[in-house]
């Protein structure tokens, strides 16, 4: 069984607390993503999965056996580290077979492997060059071979394509998933990119300074964020979040986003949660679901930028604590004031005080 | 790395043996220096580990004054070998650090002198028994035998490539920007060097210092040769530390071997940090 | 400074920031730089080429001090080869040399080893590292001669190093160390191995640090035991420090004399007669320095020889 169990883990590093706590189960097989900017703790959590740290409290349990005492080189992980570890005064194929030969396995054995991994990962051609030559790319490859061809049931990769080229990002992405539905292996992965996580993986595990801010498909986390750091860190822009007041009107309860002069209106299911709310709450939406829409019924805001890569345009309206970003195909011009609401379904509500979102009865 | 208690422990006693190995020849030069007669020339069964009596008769004896009948006076005292010994070093050290600091400048900067580093690397390979002849007869030519300035001038060439080798490292690990700008300022090259350069250069040029210095004090075989009598240096003088009722007089040997020990262990454990540099001629730093 | 002048420097520091050591596009770059190095190449010019034409004319001939000619006039006691043909034929010189061999092949590998192991103890943080580290760093900081004096109190019959051993094996040791061939050649190694492990050990120590540490982590988390990544990792990563310091030390340990020659003399007899110690014999006591030369050039070539032969086979290793 290579499930893994996270139970109340704590990791100090002197006064400094990495990480605060942390429950997480991840399941056989899963791709699971670690997801948070520098200094979350992720790299932290899986260097305590690997056996790299020790954990200052807290179990890490692989399947049902407690991993307290086994020491890093006897967990049967694989690890790939964020500038690849290569061996440099090796050949690709020394390094290749490293992990075999350490085992003892026969000579012709670990040849067969090497061959057989060389040709997955379209290494075949570079076997015999030394590795202290060879591109980024190429290395990329080869640490994940290094690592795969032990077979292990827990593959763990710290931010692995962070030093890949953008093209070559996108391929290798597909690769790994590839890997890890061919072998069924449990993989963890961390990386500060979301745009990443939300491609590659089955879960996300969102972390922020050392705290688990909410673990879910990409879905999820996407559509319902739990609380406003993850709202702002998932998407390319993050959700908008404007700060305002319940307050009742005649066609029900609204949000009242004070300076901006305008009030909203919220799905029923929501406003029966907002009832007795009272406090100062953000109001949320998504860029990509932020329509032009009628005079008066919306936000009126100037367009203050407008920025335009490829495929996406993405308008800044406002400025400063009433910006807003959309996502939209139509033509509008710098100075312009427009209207534009997100669409009711779409919008989420959070705490002001304590940030967390305030769901839907 | 966390490392298993059995492994602290097993470093530890392995560290306080090579600890002890390490201390005792020197503890016991220590321990020497500061012993009556009676003890340090002691033998067997009577030796003793610490000075029983503790006395400074040994010091004061290399000084002149003799408080044990004995031993007869020496007919020199250690202060003019002590005398030698700096004066030599020291201005060894100066012309070494002089003429190293200036080419590997010139080197680094300009590329001058191409055959340098080679040049010098070669002048440590050979032993130096292999020219002291001809530097005998140098020497004696110039009238420059049994002299400080003498022996002063062959150390500055003996220790030349360890100045060389180690200012030019510096000068290499020195970014040029702040020179470049002084020279878009209008500053000439040769100020550059002098009122830029070597100010930002005073902690590698004390470290490199000292270490040529020790180098020069340290000195035995060259002194061997070139002195005979009247500026004979520190281990050379040792020699004569003998008396025709005791034979050799370990308590004073002790003594100036202590004194002529502490300067370059003091220097050395403050230049630590670029004694790899020095050694490997810059090949290797720390 | 006027315009004109600001200019041209201007010029010359753009035009330099491009140049390191590879080549001088400035003038008065290249009048500097050679002034610089002047007096060093004067030093070099001075210790090396006169010696080095003086000994090749005294070699061929029989001059000593003693001769009553002054070395110039040495023409006059021209052997022509016979210094050389009496050098091939010198039992004594090439037990010298023999013996220098010997010291060198045990004290080198038993200050490495020793080095090493010392290096691997100080590898990681532990408290007290920095005193230890400054402590064992001592013995090499002691002036070789002094340490010859103390060595050589140590091993005297009725000495400390007796004394010890007496008390270990529990019954009396007066050995005369000094006083017996194969002891006072021992007696001369420990104090070497004594005195320059300190130095492998701060060498070695410093390319053990410089192992990446990434690389180490990635070996033990595919299973490689603390042995096997020092043989697939530590050791392959240093081997370019590993030379230097091999290098070094068999160098100087091949020049031997300070420490040797205050504890033995070369004895007893001439059982402790290194090279360096034989030829410092044959000049002040012999005298027959034409002969010297003889020896002095001979061994310049072959060190030379041996010299050309390493860099080539480290500018092939380093283009490999």
């Amino acid at each position: 069984m290579s499930s893994i169990h996270l139970q109340n883990l704590v990791k100090k590093f002197g006064e400094f607390t990495a990480l605060k706590t942390m429950d997480l189960v991840i399941e056989d097989g899963e791709f699971m993503a670690l997801l948070g900017p520098s200094g979350c703790g992720k790299s932290t959590t899986m260097n305590m999965i690997a056996g790299i740290e020790e954990p200052t409290s807290g179990r890490i349990l692989f399947g049902d056996r407690d991993m307290a005492g086994v020491p890093m080189g006897g967990r049967g992980v694989g690890f790939v580290f964020q500038n690849y570890a290569i061996f440099t005064h090796m050949t690709v194929r020394q390094n290749l077979a490293y992990g075999l030969r350490m085992r003892g396995l026969a000579k012709s054995e670990i040849e067969r492997k090497v061959s057989a991994i060389a040709e997955l990962l379209q290494l075949s051609p570079l076997l015999d060059r030394k590795a202290d030559r060879l591109s980024v790319n190429i290395l990329q490859r080869v640490a994940i071979g290094r690592s795969a061809i032990m077979e292990p049931a827990i593959f763990l990769l710290d931010e692995p394509l962070s030093n890949v080229d953008a093209a070559f990002r996108a391929v290798m992405r597909t690769e790994l998933k590839h890997l890890q539905r061919q072998f069924r292996q449990t993989m963890v992965y961390v990386t500060h990119d979301q745009l990443e996580a939300m491609t590659m993986a089955d879960r996300i595990a969102v972390m922020d300074h050392g705290v688990l801010q909410q673990v879910g498909t990409p879905l999820e986390v996407y559509n319902h964020p739990a609380n406003v750091f993850v709202a702002r860190f998932i998407g390319a822009p993050g959700m908008n979040l404007l700060k305002g007041r319940p307050a009742e009107r005649d066609r029900g309860l609204v949000i009242d986003l004070g300076r901006l002069g305008a009030t909203q209106p919220l799905p029923p299911a929501l406003a029966a949660s907002l009832r007795n709310h009272g406090r100062e709450v953000l109001y949320g939406f998504r860029p990509e679901q932020t329509l032009l829409s009628a005079e008066g019924r919306g936000l009126r805001m100037p367009v203050d930028f407008v920025e335009r890569i490829g495929a996406r345009t993405i308008v800044h309206l406002g400025r400063d604590e009433t910006a807003v970003k959309a996502v939209f195909e139509n033509d509008v011009k710098l100075g312009e004031a427009v209207t534009v609401s997100p669409a009711e379904a779409s919008v989420r509500i959070f705490d002001a005080a304590t940030g967390t979102a305030i769901r839907a009865e | 790395m966390k490392r298993s208690v059995p492994f602290e422990t097993f470093r530890y006693v392995a560290i306080l043996a090579a600890l002890a190995v390490t201390l005792v020849p020197i503890l016991w030069m220590v321990s020497m220096a500061f012993k009556p007669i009676a003890e340090w020339s002691a033998t067997g069964a009577d030796l003793t580990w610490w000075p029983k009596q503790p006395t400074l008769d040994n010091f004061r004896f290399i000084f002149g004054e003799s408080t044990s009948n004995l031993i007869v006076a020496l007919d020199r005292t250690a202060a003019k070998p002590i005398a030698s010994s700096l004066l030599s070093a020291i201005f060894g050290t100066a012309i070494a650090m002089g003429a190293g600091t200036a080419a590997a400048y010139g080197l680094s900067r300009f590329g001058s002198g191409q055959n340098l580093p080679l040049a010098l690397i070669q002048l440590r390979l050979f032993p130096p028994m292999a020219v002291m002849i001809p530097v005998m007869i140098m020497w004696s030519f110039l009238n420059f035998m049994d002299s400080w300035w003498g022996l002063a001038l062959i150390y500055g060439i003996v220790t030349l490539p360890f100045a060389f080798w180690l200012m030019k490292t510096f000068f290499d690990d020195m970014p040029r920007e702040i020179e470049e700008a002084a020279l878009v300022e209008g500053c000439s090259r040769l100020r550059v060097f002098t009122r830029i350069t070597l100010p930002m250069m005073r902690a590698p040029l004390a470290s490199a210092a000292l270490f040529v210095f020790i180098l020069n004090w340290s000195d035995y075989l060259i002194a061997l040769l070139l002195t005979t009598r009247e500026w004979v240096t520190i281990p050379v003088y040792m020699a004569s530390l003998s008396s025709s009722m005791t034979g050799q007089l370990y308590g004073a040997k002790a003594a100036l071997g202590l004194i002529a020990a502490v300067p370059p262990v003091v220097m050395g454990i403050a230049i630590q940090r670029h004694l790899v540099r020095g050694l490997t001629f810059g090949a290797l730093k720390q | 400074m006027n315009a004109t002048a600001i200019m041209k420097h201007r010029d010359a520091a753009v035009s330099d920031g491009e140049n390191t050591a590879a080549g001088v596009t400035d003038a008065e770059a290249a009048r500097l730089g050679f002034r610089l190095t002047l007096p060093a190449q004067i030093l070099v010019l001075f210790i090396s080429a006169f010696p080095l034409l003086m000994q090749l004319y005294i070699s061929l001939t029989d001059w000593s001090p003693l001769s009553g000619i002054g070395w110039w006039s040495a023409w006059e006691l021209w052997n022509n080869f016979a210094n050389y043909t009496d050098l091939a034929a010198d039992g004594r010189f090439w037990s010298a040399l023999g013996r220098t061999a010997i010291v060198m092949l045990v004290c080198v590998p038993a200050e490495f080893l020793l080095g090493l192991a010392l290096a691997t103890l100080f590898m990681d943080e532990f408290p007290g590292k920095r005193f230890f580290y400054s402590v064992m760093l001592m013995p090499m900081m002691v002036v070789p001669a002094v340490a010859g004096y103390m060595f050589f109190m140590l091993f005297q019959s009725g000495g400390p190093v007796n004394d010890l051993l007496s008390s270990l094996t529990g019954f009396p040791v007066t050995v005369a160390w000094l006083s017996d061939p194969t002891l006072a050649l021992v007696a001369v190694m420990i104090a070497d191995i004594w005195q320059w492990t300190p130095l492998m050990f701060l060498i070695l120590l410093a390319g053990l640090v410089g192992v990446p540490e990434d690389q180490i982590k990635a070996a033990t988390l595919l299973g490689a035991n603390a042995w096997q990544r020092f043989t697939t990792i530590v050791l392959p990563k240093m081997k370019t420090i590993i030379v230097i310091a091999l290098a070094i030390r068999v160098i100087e340990n091949f020049k031997i004399f300070d420490t040797l020659y205050i504890m033995t003399g070369g004895g007893p007899g001439v059982a402790t007669e290194t090279i360096s110690v034989y030829i410092y014999k044959v000049t002040t006591q012999d005298l027959i320095w034409g002969y010297v030369a003889a020896i002095a050039l001979a061994i310049l070539v072959v060190l030379s020889v041996v010299a050309v032969l390493a860099m080539k086979r480290m500018a092939q290793g380093r283009e490999a």
